[in-house]
Parts: structure tokens; C-alpha cells; sequence
């Protein structure tokens, strides 16, 4: 049998797909509307702004057909207001709350997470991906590029130790509470996450067992306390 | 029972328990099992034999239902009192694949066998900080590699911690190379 892949998703395919999110844009040429498979596109006509999906954002970007809007959150100002409460020691076992969520679609993009009308308190799901991408391909879009990319770093940095934190809680049955955690910062950590429960979960398996046992004795009252089911190999006659 | 085909419930399976016999079998004297010596296997005979066998010999019940087993299974030395005193102290210094190199399914067979709840406790307990321990490594590789004392650790993980650093840090290697490939295009 050839070896499985990681369940999951990869910190590389987590970053092909946040380029389905959309962003502001803001055109310099006119152009028709596309008719993508996610759904139309709006027509092109500058110099007014239309939300595009991060991909074609992009490649106009390069093609210096457009220019994109960064989006709320990713200011000077919103991200010191997010980096302060992150660090803020009251905050120690929390991330930044996520945007409010709109009423949920069949498929993305999702939502307006990353375009001009963006919640500019709250990191989306993709804010480490779209940064980055941002401020890699449209660097003169910003006003401040290097507060803002220090400030992108240093988030990242007080979240993933957060994250880590959060380790020493891990155990066989429960979960931990990661809400506002974003894509890549999952998909780094999944691998190893995973394979820390999944070893709990080996070992607490025989007390797993056997409580359970116990409790299925305990809801059959009649039965008396040993149970049929404990040693397979002998007959009862 | 773990799963047929993989490679790592095989090699766990592989390790070796104590087993004492509880009759004489003549024709395995010269077999590899008894260290091919001649000595002929009499009740009472003590041999290491892998998880496998032992445990068949152990749960086998040849004469129906009311016969003793072929072999008795005793607890191999690497879950013994000492090891397990050592991990209730210091889990992270004791050197686990010196005690067997896939300490974790050993004692998770042994688990299976023998209802040892507290022998389960000090697992979960030494999993958990061993965990903790290989996170921190796998962030700062740089200093791992320079450090003395912690390739000590490194080298005292068993199978099964090794996974687990292997996939820490190809985590963080993964969104690195995102990172740089993006930067390029």
C-alpha cells in the first residue's frame, strides 16, 4: 500500500485556495465582465472599485491593469489594534475574534472578508495568505509597506506562540478552543497536533474500553456484574 | 489487533516479552527463539519471545475452555517499575528508544493485556510533556543542532516521537517555502 497522504490540507494548498477570496480593485483599464465558473465578475470601468477574486486581482496587478485596495484590517492602524489586544495579557488564552460571518453560501468566495467594505477589527480566516500576498505584489498599493509587514510578523509570531500554549491542553478526548484561528496557522500546526491526539487516543484506548464496558453493564441492570461480553474466547454453555 | 498491513503495528508487534512457559516443547530447543541453544524448553523456562507469539501462547487455551495457557506473559523490562519510576520523575531525560524503539505500541499492547491503569496514567502523562518537549525543538532547529545536551533527547525518541518531530517541522518548513515561493511569482 503506498504511503497515505497527510490528511489535511497543506500549508501550500492552503495558500492556493485563499486566492479565491476577493479583494478591492481598482481598474486603470476598462474591461468586460468575466464569466469565471465561481460566478460573474463585474465589469471593469475605472476609475470605479469592483471586487474581483485575489487571483485575477493579482494577475492584473502584474499586468499593471489595476490596483488593489488593501483591505481594512490590513492598516497600521488595525493591525496595532488587533497586535495590542493579542498581547494583552487578559487576552493570554484567546486569538482576535474573527469577522462576523455572512449567512452561510453554497461555495466561496467567501464573503467580503477581504475587499474595501472588510470588519477592520477582526482578522479573517486568510489574513496571514492575503497579507503577505499583498504586500509582496502590491507593495506600492500601501502606504506604510514595512509597518506593515513588521506588524504582519509580529502577529504571527504572538499567535503561533499562543498556539503553542495551547499544547499543553491537548488530551485524548477533548478539543481546544481555537476560535479565530487563521488557514496557514492551522495547516502548520495540523501535522503535529494531529499525531499528538492520535497518540493519546492509542494509549487511553484499553481505559476507553473498559469504561465503556462499564457503562453499558451499568445501563443493563439485570444482568448482574459480570458480563457475557468480557473474555471472547471462552463458550458459555 | 493493529492492522495487518502496516509496517509500523508489524515492527511494534515485533519487540519482545518476557514469556514463561508452562510446558515442555522439545522441538523448539534449537530454534532461534531459544538463542539456538540445545537446552531443551521445560516448564518454568523463561524466554523472550515477540509480542505475536507471546501473546497467542498466552490467550491460547488448548484443552477448552478450563486448561491454563501455554505461557504465561510477564511485563517486558521497558514498562517495569524502574522505567516507569524514572518517567513519573523526569519523563523528558529518560532515553526511550534505549527501552525499545516503539516504546509507545508496547505499551499500548501491554495496555491491551493486562488492565494497568496506572501504568496508563504515567504513558499519557510522559506522551504529553515529551510532546511539549519536541514542539520546542522543532521551532528552534537552529539551536538544536548546536546544543549538546539536546541531541540527547533527539536521540532517546522513539519511533513514534520522531513522527511527530518529522511532522512539526515539516509544518513549519511547508509554510516557509510558501512564503518564499510566493515572494518570487
Amino acid at each position: 500500500m503506498a504511503p497515505p497522504l497527510p490528511p489535511g490540507l497543506t500549508p501550500s494548498e492552503v495558500g492556493f485556495l485563499c486566492e479565491m477570496e476577493h479583494v478591492t480593485v481598482i481598474p486603470r483599464q476598462t474591461l468586460d465582465g468575466l464569466e469565471l465558473l465561481g460566478g460573474p465578475t463585474g465589469a471593469l470601468k475605472p476609475p470605479f472599485p469592483t471586487p474581483l477574486p485575489l487571483w485575477l486581482a493579482l494577475l492584473l496587478k502584474k499586468q499593471r491593469r489595476a490596483n488593489i485596495t488593501p483591505p481594512p484590517w490590513l492598516s497600521v492602524e488595525a493591525l496595532t489594534q488587533i497586535l495590542d489586544f493579542e498581547t494583552d495579557e487578559r487576552t493570554a488564552e484567546l486569538f482576535s475574534p474573527s469577522p462576523n460571518l455572512p449567512p452561510a453560501t453554497t461555495s466561496a468566495p467567501l464573503g467580503d472578508a477581504a475587499t474595501a467594505r472588510a470588519q477592520a477589527d477582526a482578522l479573517p480566516y486568510h489574513w496571514l495568505e492575503i497579507g503577505h500576498l499583498l504586500i509582496t505584489h502590491a507593495a506600492d498599493d500601501f502606504d506604510d509597506l514595512d509597518a506593515v509587514r513588521k506588524l504582519l510578523r509580529d502577529l504571527r509570531e504572538v499567535r503561533m506562540s499562543k498556539l503553542r500554549k495551547g499544547f499543553e491542553v491537548l488530551d485524548a478526548g477533548g478539543g481546544v478552543k481555537m476560535n479565530g484561528v487563521g488557514g496557514m496557522e492551522i495547516a502548520e500546526v495540523r501535522g503535529f497536533v494531529g499525531g499528538v491526539v492520535d497518540g493519546l487516543r492509542r494509549l487511553n484506548r484499553s481505559r476507553e474500553e473498559s469504561r465503556k464496558e462499564r457503562e453499558t453493564e451499568e445501563r443493563e441492570n439485570g444482568l448482574g456484574s459480570s458480563s457475557y461480553r468480557d473474555d471472547e474466547d471462552e463458550d458459555m454453555l | 489487533m493493529a492492522s495487518y498491513y502496516s509496517p509500523t503495528a508489524i515492527l511494534t508487534d515485533a519487540q519482545k516479552a518476557p514469556a514463561t512457559f508452562s510446558l515442555a516443547v522439545p522441538a523448539l530447543s534449537h530454534s532461534p527463539l531459544n538463542n539456538n541453544s540445545g537446552t531443551p524448553i521445560t516448564p518454568a523456562t523463561t524466554l523472550d519471545l515477540p509480542l505475536w507469539l507471546a501473546e497467542m501462547l498466552a490467550v491460547s487455551r488448548p484443552s477448552g475452555p478450563a486448561s491454563a495457557p501455554l505461557a504465561t506473559l510477564d511485563m517486558p523490562s521497558a514498562l517495569g517499575p524502574k522505567v516507569m519510576n524514572a518517567l513519573t520523575a523526569d519523563a523528558t531525560s529518560v532515553e526511550l528508544r534505549q527501552q525499545a524503539q516503539w516504546f509507545y505500541g508496547l505499551g499500548e499492547r501491554m495496555l491491551e493485556l493486562f488492565e494497568d491503569e496506572e501504568m496508563g496514567a504515567v504513558l499519557l502523562t510522559t506522551f504529553k510533556q515529551r510532546a511539549l518537549e519536541i514542539a520546542d525543538k522543532a521551532q528552534n532547529t537552529r539551536t538544536a543542532q548546536q546544543g549538546g545536551d539536546s541531541g540527547d533527547f533527539m536521540s532517546g525518541l522513539d519511533e513514534t516521537e520522531r513522527q511527530l518531530f518529522r511532522a512539526a517541522h515539516d509544518g513549519t518548513h511547508a509554510v516557509k517555502r510558501w512564503f518564499e515561493a510566493t515572494s518570487r511569482g
